[in-house]
């Protein structure tokens, strides 16, 4: 029985998903969404914006508000009383992720993000996580 | 005489190219004045067009002059022919790193194509190549550690002196009084002689982005057309001036939210130090008649910046101290509230969100790489074009 479940989410429908499916498959799991900020950018804006701000841990709470609000309402749509965490990560997506993979039994993850430019700079998350995380990873498409 | 029509064909692919220009450089320039809605997109296009002009006639005959006669051993391989194609991977290039989201320098592309078609006739200056290319690795060092610099001991006080807040809604901060006689500046009624210091700054600094952008790249899309020796230098300005300003006017004003929105990312005092570093380096080389990377030099600015601050707290000395400034700032922002300095030594150091997390060397370097991609695949392209499509004649 699973039941410590990481969903890493980014602002994009595949991760919505990803989430979808965590709380379908794993009913009774302790589900815990995880949102990476600071992450490679064309120029490095994001990151350094970060750096930059008075209280690092409230401006990442700020970025990951959006991404977390919709998480929630996609809880509370789903069937079921499951609870959601959060978590909030630094850095590039695919290392942030693997690391706190430890502590899961399963991370879910959705397969890829939107633009061009994020493949570029920041490559695929989900294939690096898949392969190099330590438990095992459901790829949702 | 009879090759006139060609000359006008590479006259409006010089006009593309400069077009493309001013779409993409009123973005990085006057994004932040505009984003903080100090100025309108109209009054940026304006003063771009300006103050570009005035980069591209005082340095900017620099680097046209090494891209267009030192680059290039011989400077009659450039026919009216191959300066289209020239012209035509300068332009394509701008075009794809704007439309994938992938900023491209417009420099290195441009001297990549010049390079190639050098290298495809065997007329390249290797010497002069290898001079820009080294300068390329070092100013962006220069950039990354002049920033950082700032970042580690002087951004928090850059920080509460320049004081500028974004304002959203309602009329710019500085507008045009167009009912005297004279036209004159007008501040927003509220502003505050900090307001206006701090207002004035950020369109100060869109200006000099401007200038040190004529420098560099008035370049990129005359010089080509300059080695033919058809034209003189100063018709030739003025003509890639005025499509620079078409494309300020035009394109740019529906690219100024997301071309350089990177740079948008970053705090306005930020903004503005990587402004006056990058542009510093720019025409310094301009100076000297190398066309920069502007790309490249800002990004490491940004990253030295954030590296600069964000290391500060990595050994317990450096934490100390960094907790010192940061303290002394807050009581000057008046924004201590929900500082972490008081439970610095009562956390587990794993537990702290680390800033340095935020700059790890191998993604910095992909980032990096990847910015050279657009102007690496263009010089390739070029290269293969002019070596084996027959019609260029060599």
């Amino acid at each position: 029985m699973v039941s410590r479940v990481l969903v890493p989410m980014e602002d994009s429908e595949m991760s919505d998903r990803a989430l979808e499916y965590a709380l379908e498959v794993f009913p009774n799991a302790e589900i815990t969404a995880l949102h990476v900020v600071g992450e490679p950018s064309q120029m490095w804006g994001h990151a350094t914006g970060l750096a930059l701000a008075d209280d690092l841990e409230k401006a990442a709470e700020e970025h990951a508000k959006e991404v977390f609000d919709r998480a929630r309402d996609i809880v509370a749509d789903a069937d079921g009383d499951a609870e959601l965490e959060t978590a909030i990560e630094f850095g590039h997506p695919a290392r942030a992720i693997i690391n706190r993979a430890d502590d899961y039994e399963t991370v879910v993850i959705g397969t890829h993000s939107g633009s061009i430019a994020d493949r570029i700079f920041v490559g695929n998350v989900a294939e690096k996580v898949f392969r190099s995380s330590p438990v095992p990873v459901v790829v949702v498409r | 005489m009879n090759a006139e029509p060609l000359l006008i064909v590479g006259i409006l692919t010089a006009i593309f190219v400069g077009y493309n220009i001013g779409g993409s450089t009123t973005g990085p320039a006057f994004g932040p004045a505009v984003g903080a809605n100090v100025i309108t997109k109209v009054m940026a296009a304006g003063l771009m067009s300006i103050f570009f002009f005035v980069g591209a006639y005082t340095i900017g005959p620099q680097v046209v002059t090494t891209l267009g006669e030192e680059l290039v051993t011989d400077t009659s391989i450039f026919t009216l022919r191959s300066n289209v194609a020239v012209l035509f991977f300068i332009g394509g290039a701008l075009f794809v790193g704007n439309y994938a989201g992938v900023p491209a320098s417009t420099s290195m592309t441009a001297v990549g194509a010049i390079a190639a078609l050098g290298m495809a006739t065997g007329e390249l200056n290797w010497n002069e190549l290898g001079e820009i290319a080294v300068w390329w690795i070092v100013a962006p060092i220069i950039g990354f550690w002049v920033a950082g610099v700032v970042g580690r001991y002087f951004y928090p006080q850059i920080n509460a002196w320049i004081a500028i807040e974004s304002k959203d809604e309602g009329r710019p901060m500085v507008s045009i009084d167009r009912s005297g006689l004279v036209p004159r500046l007008q501040f927003g009624v509220d502003a505050d002689r900090r307001e206006i210091t701090g207002a004035l700054t950020v369109v100060a600094i869109g200006c000099l982005m401007g200038f040190a952008s004529g420098t560099s790249n008035i370049a990129n899309a005359i010089a080509p057309i300059y080695g033919t020796g058809d034209v003189d230098m100063v018709p030739l300005i003025l003509i890639g001036c005025a499509a620079v300003a078409v494309g300020c006017f035009t394109i740019a004003r529906r690219t100024l939210d997301t071309l350089g929105s990177d740079i948008t990312n970053l705090p306005l005092t930020a903004a503005i130090v990587v402004a006056v570093i990058s542009s510093g380096i720019v025409v310094s080389l301009s100076w000297i008649g190398i066309p920069a990377s502007f790309v490249v030099i800002a990004t490491m600015s940004i990253v030295g910046l954030g590296w600069g601050r964000a290391t500060r707290t990595t050994t317990l000395s450096d934490a100390a101290r960094g907790e010192e400034t940061r303290v002394s700032v807050g009581a000057l922002t008046a924004e201590a509230e929900g500082e972490r300095s008081p439970e610095i030594g009562e956390e587990d150091v794993e537990d702290i969100p680390k800033a340095s997390d935020l700059f790890d060397p191998s993604t910095t370097a992909r980032v990096i790489l990847m910015q050279n991609v657009v102007p690496a695949i263009s010089t390739i392209g070029a290269y293969f074009t002019f070596r084996f499509v027959p019609i260029f004649g060599f």
